[in-house]
């Protein structure tokens, strides 16, 4: 994280990880780390969360792991989507 | 009934109570068909306006249920206040058919159980008005200025109605219009942090609300009805601000 910037919530970054996850369709961790630029071991507990939330879900074949959305996760990021314009008019952030 | 002037026999003048009555009579009902219309348009444009601050109440309620924020869950509850004042204000013009400054200015030709729940009704009306923009106010002095809140405005209130309605009216009104002076200030510095898309809206809306109050404390402040109906006017542009910032935020997405 660069000097000076704010901390990100949890919130946040459980919704940076999300949205790599969808932009990749079938992310694997190493681009999802990339983009949300976040640490291994962070990364592992928050895709561990999301996947107990049933937000993710994980397809192991052989070596490769990849990540995609679920439907709920879907709908989340749609939903969250609204909330975070609606907050933004406000001249709030997540 | 006999005449009261010689002259009546050559009805060069008389004065008969019934004459009086009868010859008022237009005059009446061309005062209460104004008074009437003005209601009318107060009503519809209270009752939309309570719509969209009911509905952004509820996605304030909606988006505070994933960030738990203090400045959305005063949004949240403010413009829910907000929502039920108009809708009990929309109410009394239509029930009363007269508007706060007709009920404040005018008396005449209304039964005394009528007068005392108008007036309660408009009371309920300023009061919900005014710590709905207290609750907004706090919530965004929390959000700029970390955990601090302001003990002199419920005092304020608690004060107000002890007073009577003309002057809790023009109270209320100053009130409200420090207080969204204040919202207006604070959406700025907010927004000049995180500005999204559609933050301009917001801050439009506020400014729209914040005019139409000082019309309206300048209206009850010279009883003038016509005022009184351009400041709702107004006000209402701005909760139509407010609700094609909402439409739009479900629309656009964040920017």
């Amino acid at each position: 994280m660069a000097q000076g910037e704010k901390q990100r919530s949890v919130l946040r970054i459980n919704l940076d990880i999300l949205n790599a996850v969808r932009d990749e369709g079938e992310a694997k961790p190493t681009h999802i780390l990339y983009k949300a630029n976040l640490s291994h071991e962070r990364l592992v507990k928050y895709l561990d969360d999301l996947t107990a939330k049933g937000l993710i879900e994980m397809k192991q074949e052989g070596e490769n792991r990849t990540y995609s959305l679920t439907p709920k996760g879907v709908s989340f990021l749609i939903e969250m989507r609204h909330a975070e314009s609606f907050i933004q008019g406000f001249g709030l952030a997540i | 009934m006999g005449s009261i002037f010689r002259g009546a026999e050559r009805n060069v003048w008389t004065f008969r109570p019934d004459d009086v009555s009868e010859r008022l009579k237009p005059i009446v009902k061309r005062e209460r068909r104004k008074l009437a219309s003005g209601a009318l348009i107060t009503f519809c444009l209270n009752i939309m306006s309570a719509l969209v601050a009911l509905l952004t109440s509820y996605y304030a309620y909606k988006a505070n249920r994933f960030v738990s924020s203090s400045v959305l869950w005063a949004i949240s509850i403010g413009f829910m206040l907000l929502g039920i004042g108009l809708v009990i204000d929309a109410g009394t013009s239509l029930i009363s058919g007269r508007t706060l400054v007709d009920i404040t200015g005018r008396t005449a030709g209304e039964s005394f159980s009528d007068r005392v729940l108008t007036l309660l009704a408009s009371l309920t009306y300023l009061t919900l008005q005014m710590v709905a923009y207290l609750i907004i106010g706090v919530g965004y002095l929390r959000s700029t200025y970390g955990r601090q809140s302001s003990a002199a405005a419920p005092a304020a209130v608690v004060g107000a109605t002890l007073v009577s309605l003309y002057s809790f009216s023009i109270l209320s009104y100053f009130v409200t219009v420090i207080l969204l002076a204040f919202v207006v200030f604070q959406g700025l510095l907010l927004r000049s942090g995180h500005a999204g898309k559609l933050s301009g809206m917001v801050l439009l809306a506020f400014v729209l609300i914040f005019a139409a109050h000082c019309v309206l404390l300048v209206s009850v402040l010279v009883l003038g009805s016509g005022l009184f109906l351009i400041g709702t006017a107004v006000q209402f542009l701005g909760f139509l601000s407010l609700l094609i910032f909402v439409l739009r935020s479900e629309v656009v997405g964040p920017g």
